[in-house]
């Protein structure tokens, strides 16, 4: 189930970008003057000076010759290896002006450049298997020419890209029309300026919309609808909106909204832009179902929702919010959605899996409980060590004992710092941590940039080592002053320990600490730098690491500055993912220049004011919910049918594993088990049971995350065969509907009236659906209900066929 | 996800049915007379055997004996049952029965990466961000209609690539596990439950069905709600009739015929895949993992991987061919790349894409024969190769799907199902 939907993490991509392959250069071009196209025409190009960095590494690229299927493959092609899109500028220049099987045994030859092989390869005048690249004669060989012939030389300038412009920022057509053109100029940090739009790399991000030719910068509308064209140069990624309108379109009046937040204003004016007209809000107890489980994971109890529904007051929605906000499972179901974003997977865990994944996941409870503001919960993980600084090895040690204590187990919860995140065995070296924390907290996905420049994003290799370092001085396992006390608890309780770095806690020497003693544990904990160093911090500036100083904190302190381009829109953004069937940015793990958000505004808004408001997660959901947009009903019409990136209509979506899980339960609970059922969170899949639940066929059947990939798309919610098959036939479900307390009451009743029959039907329906039924449904229940054998035979078949309706299973 | 009414093929056959929907059926009658069309049952079946890793395709099928011993690495090739087709010493079994199947070799493409190379192996077209194309499962699922009470499309165990532009819908119905030697094996939840009529459950059913009408008419908007009620009908279908059940049933199996398969999961998983097929079982997918060999290549293959290949894949080749289902089932076996022609430093070849083979079978393969060729270090095709687009166009010919065929994706515009491939001619009759 979760195989296909896991995008492969960076590669999909590559595909082909349009344009790079089979597009011959041509001599002819009409770009204005001054550009590199006319610099290098026949005519001027002996006056033409290229550089390495600006021009001819660019053309390369575009020109697809270091693709991952021609000489940027790893082990290059035909003895000729480029860094994969080009980023590793001395490489390259070493390879294309060093030895190779030519006559002259080089690639290059300043004194014939004509003659070079270089040149030749390129214009096929010599067997190529890359086919002629570059006709003879146009600028692109000129370029390539001339550089020969003033010696290829390398990277000269120390100057780096400041930053890519494209003109016009948005292209829109009214209707289908002939192509535009788009200029795409490069910025150096010098100040310099130069036209790059023949040397870009481009790509439209929805071929059906528009399609790019690269080289040329022109746009050519092919369908309706909005996407972006994204172009690549040196480390410059820009994308440009486009709109193609449908003059056909049918215009409708604008629902009568009786809400509207500056939410609304931002999802309205890309609306009223694209010719959408928004779905009218949806119905109170479609809210209040909507509310209960996007903000509490549990589904309203019926006597909630006769109350909800009778209530005449015009804000009790908000009023409605505040609740939700308030109770016990809002903690416990966004500490799930937190422990699926940080990875806490009980698999991975250094020692005791449960246990630990456990104490994360209590520890996420309790602070959402406490209105811990977002930054300061990443603070209390990224931060971690298992030891407060001037605590000893030996009060450590008692105090994590004394989390398994039988009789008074001390609370893992109210320590201020989560250090399970840096344990994690698969996360041992600083390239994991690395990944981990990008992802985490950044949204961003390193993956491809361990081993070459991303194709897509802007991270090099040499990026990602530098963020890597940041997280070299955390270690696990026993630190070296430590290792005496430890080696004497462990021989107390005879742990057996190979090698300096101490063992894993087992259940059989756990028992000891049950019973009060203090037995060793390994920790995580810092082995600073001996040395002042600077590290680089994603490209966003240089901090200075203080010689025995932790790097971490200087990283936190940068996600904590209010433009941090990623830390807050990343959790914004994944907490309105958790809200919508998408996110603005989608995937929502994926913050890259070239998949732009599908709504900016809305998303710098969010980020923005998240931050004013001391990153409270509250206000956020609040925010979120309190709008028409995410109160809109999942009834479209013509002009939103099909519109599934901004937002016009409720998209239905169905429910998360723990959801349905403890949906199941809650609507067969015994009548005056709701309020427990609701607040004892112990037995709960979105509760206590969370992590042990982990794993189990029912979770592992409706995509609940194992947490054990930087992807946010463990975390599965479509449909499938075995779901339906589960739900009808499941031995759980039936286990379930035998132990229903509810069908208990109602099996002491022999033989049941009408007006009793009608009070179940009706219950029935608030319990599974949060709505009272419908005459024909009641009808059709009745004569069910009638003609069974007992009342609660009867009422078993409807509440097993309420649990098998689509109402039951989809979030609408 | 796919939004419908997309994923619709545009043939012949769905324009008359919109047609009839034009001259006044309602969409409710349309979409059970689309049901209907999936009640009849056709005969072809199309079986996939993903040898997961990249196997490496000069250890395997395409030897290089007279490399240099850095390239031919530490395997001789041995005869097979026709004249001038040699392949891998460890593969005695499916040596006997060369009839059997084609050798396509020198497929050749870019995508040394597991993740996207898997992806265009199983479904035929480049990957590429603005469509998802389905895998060859969902495909014949869709276009072959299945018994009401047998899943279409089943994958043993896990699912490998996805429907794609068709919908949810359209997955494969995932095992989870792999049927082990002589265990029984059953799939959760499809044998009725205990102390609950037939009776009893049908008129729940029906009940259920009277009482879903929140998503009347929203149906065909989204994806989710049309696959849901598919999914809903397919398991009364499945739960209500015995032949799922007997057919995941290993344990009605002679021990002889486990034994031929063999005591491995792959076997087993094989055996599996002969009585889905003999139920009716439209496409099946079998895993054989562990053929990324960055080291210790040979010790892997000949232990570990070979042998298990050539006794399961021989013994469901002769299978399926004694009962007859050779006639109506294709099969492929292929992995996503092949590997570095020169044996590495850890006695390992690593990932190569430029080079690689496949083996197909059954309904519309001329067997007995090789396509293709690679150069004498088995580094390139010759000439121009074939594609993995080539490949999938064969397949889907073999299977009597049209390669050529659009589809109404979301998109906007028609998708060809196969866009650049080119069936093998001689590869097919």
């Amino acid at each position: 189930m979760r195989e296909w939907s896991s995008r492969p993490l960076c590669l999909i991509v590559l595909l082909s970008l349009p344009g790079t392959l089979g597009v011959v250069a041509s001599a002819a071009d009409d770009e204005a003057a001054n550009t590199i196209v006319e610099r290098f025409a026949a005519a001027n190009a002996e006056q033409a000076v290229p550089d390495f960095q600006r021009h001819v590494m660019p053309l390369i690229g575009q020109l697809g010759c270091n693709g991952r299927q021609c000489h940027g493959s790893f082990q290059g092609r035909g003895g000729l290896q480029l860094s994969l899109f080009g980023y590793d500028f001395s490489q390259d220049h070493e390879a294309l002006t060093g030895p190779s099987d030519s006559e002259s045994g080089r690639r290059i030859n300043p004194r014939e450049p004509a003659e070079s092989l270089l040149l030749r390869k390129a214009t096929a005048a010599v067997d190529h298997e890359g086919g002629r690249r570059v006709e003879p004669g146009s600028w692109q060989y000129h370029v390539l020419r001339r550089w020969i012939a003033l010696g290829g030389k390398g990277p000269q300038s120390t100057s780096t890209l400041d930053r890519l412009e494209v003109a016009p920022a948005v292209l829109t057509w009214p209707t289908q029309g002939p192509p535009r053109s788009l200029q795409v100029t490069a910025v150096w940090s010098d100040g310099t300026r130069e036209v790059v739009t023949a040397l870009a790399r481009a790509r439209s991000n929805d071929d059906a919309v528009a399609a790019v030719q690269a080289g040329r910068g022109t746009v050519e509308p092919v369908g309706f609808g909005d996407t972006h064209v994204v172009f690549f140069y040196d480390n410059g990624i820009t994308a440009v909106p486009i709109r193609v309108a449908d003059p056909n379109r049918p215009v409708l009046p604008w629902p009568d909204d009786p809400i509207g937040t500056p939410i609304d204003d931002r999802v309205h004016a890309q609306l009223r832009d694209l010719g959408i007209v928004p779905s009218p809000v949806c119905d109170d107890s479609e809210f209040l179902r909507r509310a209960s489980i996007d903000l509490t994971g549990t589904l309203p109890e019926p006597q909630e929702v006769r109350r909800f529904l009778a209530d005449s007051d015009p804000g009790k929605r908000i009023r409605k919010i505040e609740e939700l906000l308030e109770r016990p499972a809002f903690a416990a179901w966004w500490a799930t959605k937190l422990c699926d974003f940080t990875g806490c997977n009980p698999a991975q865990q250094a020692e005791l899996g449960q246990r630990t994944a456990q104490q994360w996941y209590l520890w996420m409870v309790r602070r959402l409980q406490e209105k811990t503001p977002y930054d300061k919960i990443v603070a209390g993980i990224l931060l971690a060590t298992s030891r407060e600084s001037d605590q000893s090895y030996g009060d450590y040690a008692a105090e994590v004992s004394a989390y398994f204590r039988d009789e008074q187990p001390a609370d893992f919860s109210s320590r201020e710092l989560m250090p399970h995140y840096w344990s994690r065995r698969n996360l041992e070296d600083p390239e994991s941590k690395g990944l981990a924390v990008a992802h985490s907290f950044l949204g961003i996905r390193l993956q491809c940039a361990q081993c070459h420049k991303h194709p897509w994003d802007q991270w090099t290799q040499e990026d990602f080592r530098q963020f890597s370092r940041f997280f070299a001085p955390v270690k696990f396992g026993v630190s070296p002053e430590s290792r005496e006390p430890y080696g004497q608890l462990a021989q107390q309780i005879g742990l057996r320990v190979r090698g300096e770095n101490g063992a894993a806690v087992r259940d059989e020497h756990l028992v000891r600490a049950r019973k009060g003693d203090v037995i060793p544990w390994r920790e995580v904990y810092l082995q600073p730098p001996e040395r002042e160093q600077q590290l680089e911090l994603l490209r966003s500036g240089k901090v200075t690491i203080k010689a025995g100083g932790d790097p971490r904190r200087e990283l936190m302190d940068w996600l904590r500055t209010p433009d941090n381009p990623w830390f807050a829109r990343t959790i914004v953004n994944r907490v309105w993912a958790s809200c919508f069937h998408a996110g603005i940015v989608n995937p929502p793990d994926d913050l890259n220049p070239a998949n732009p958000p599908s709504n900016p505004e809305l998303l710098d808004w969010l980020a923005n004011q998240f931050v004013a408001h001391n990153y409270d997660l509250q206000w956020l959901l609040r925010e979120i919910t309190r709008s028409a947009t995410w109160q809109r009903s999942a009834r479209s019409n013509a002009t939103n049918q099909n519109d599934r990136r901004h937002f016009s209509r409720a998209i239905p979506r169905r429910l998360p594993a723990e959801v349905v899980y403890d949906g199941i339960k809650q609507a067969v609970c015994g009548s005056d088990q709701h309020r427990n059922v609701r607040e004892d969170l112990t037995r709960r899949a979105v509760g206590h049971l969370s992590m042990r639940m982990a794993g189990t066929y029912a979770m592992h059947v409706f995509g609940k995350p194992q947490r054990s990939g930087a992807c946010d798309c463990e975390r599965v919610n479509e449909p499938s065969l075995l779901q339906a098959i589960f739900l009808q036939n499941d031995p759980l479900v039936y286990l379930l509907l035998e132990e229903s307390q509810w069908l208990d009451e109602i099996g002491r009743h022999t033989a049941a009236d009408e007006q009793q029959l009608r009070a179940w039907i009706d219950e029935a329906w608030l319990r599974f659906v949060a709505r009272p039924p419908r005459s024909p449904e009641i009808e059709r229940a009745l004569a069910h209900l009638q003609q069974a054998a007992s009342p609660r035979e009867g009422m078993e078949d409807l509440l097993w066929s309420l649990l098998n309706t689509r109402e039951f299973v989809l979030n609408h | 996800m796919t939004n419908s009414p997309g994923s619709r093929p545009v043939t012949r056959r769905t324009a008359l049915q919109v047609g009839v929907l034009g001259a006044g059926l309602s969409l409710d009658q349309y979409l059970r007379a689309t049901e209907a069309r999936s009640e009849r049952a056709t005969d072809r079946s199309a079986v996939l055997v993903f040898l997961k890793g990249g196997p490496s395709h000069q250890d395997t099928f395409d030897l290089k004996p007279e490399a240099p011993a850095e390239y031919r690495g530490q395997f001789r090739p041995i005869n097979t049952s026709i004249d001038g087709i040699r392949i891998c010493e460890h593969l005695p079994r499916l040596a006997q029965i060369a009839d059997r199947y084609t050798i396509v070799r020198g497929i050749t493409h870019n995508l040394a990466d597991h993740g996207i190379g898997t992806r265009y192996l199983l479904t035929g077209n480049r990957p590429t961000p603005a469509i998802e194309y389905p895998m060859y499962g969902s495909v014949v699922s869709h276009e072959l209609p299945a018994r009401a009470d047998l899943p279409a499309f089943v994958s043993i165990d896990r699912p490998l690539e996805g429907p794609g532009f068709l919908g949810a819908e359209y997955g494969p119905l995932s095992t989870g596990e792999k049927p082990q030697y002589l265990r029984p094996f059953r799939v959760r939840g499809i044998s009725l439950g205990e102390g609950i009529s037939m009776a009893r459950y049908r008129s729940r059913h029906a009940l259920s069905r009277d009482l879903d009408a929140f998503y009347q008419g929203l149906d065909e908007q989204d994806d989710q709600v049309r696959s849901l009620d598919r999914f809903g009908q397919k398991a009364f279908r499945m739960i209500s009739s015995a032949r799922s059940r007997e057919a995941f049933d290993l344990t009605a199996e002679p021990r002889r015929e486990a034994d031929r398969f063999g005591k491995h999961e792959f076997g087993q998983s094989l055996l599996m895949t002969a009585r889905l097929i003999e139920a009716g079982v439209r496409f099946v997918t079998v895993i054989l993992e562990d053929w990324d060999t960055h080291q210790n290549n040979f010790s892997l293959l000949g232990s570990k991987l070979l042998p298990p290949l050539d006794q399961g894949l021989a013994a469901f080749l002769s299978r399926l061919q004694e009962r007859g289902l050779l006639e109506s089932t294709s099969v492929l076996v292929t992995g996503e790349f092949g590997r570095t022609p020169k044996v590495n430093a850890r006695g390992g070849r690593d990932h190569w894409a430029r080079a690689m083979c496949s083996l197909l079978a059954g309904a519309g393969i001329d067997t007995g024969q090789v396509v293709g060729a690679t150069n004498e270090k088995a580094e390139a095709p010759l000439a121009d190769g074939y594609t993995p687009d080539d490949l999938a166009a064969t397949f889907y010919r073999a299977i009597g799907i049209d390669p050529r065929m659009e589809f109404e994706a979301n998109v906007g515009r028609p998708i060809t199902l196969v866009r650049d491939g080119t069936p093998i001619r001689s590869a097919i009759h």
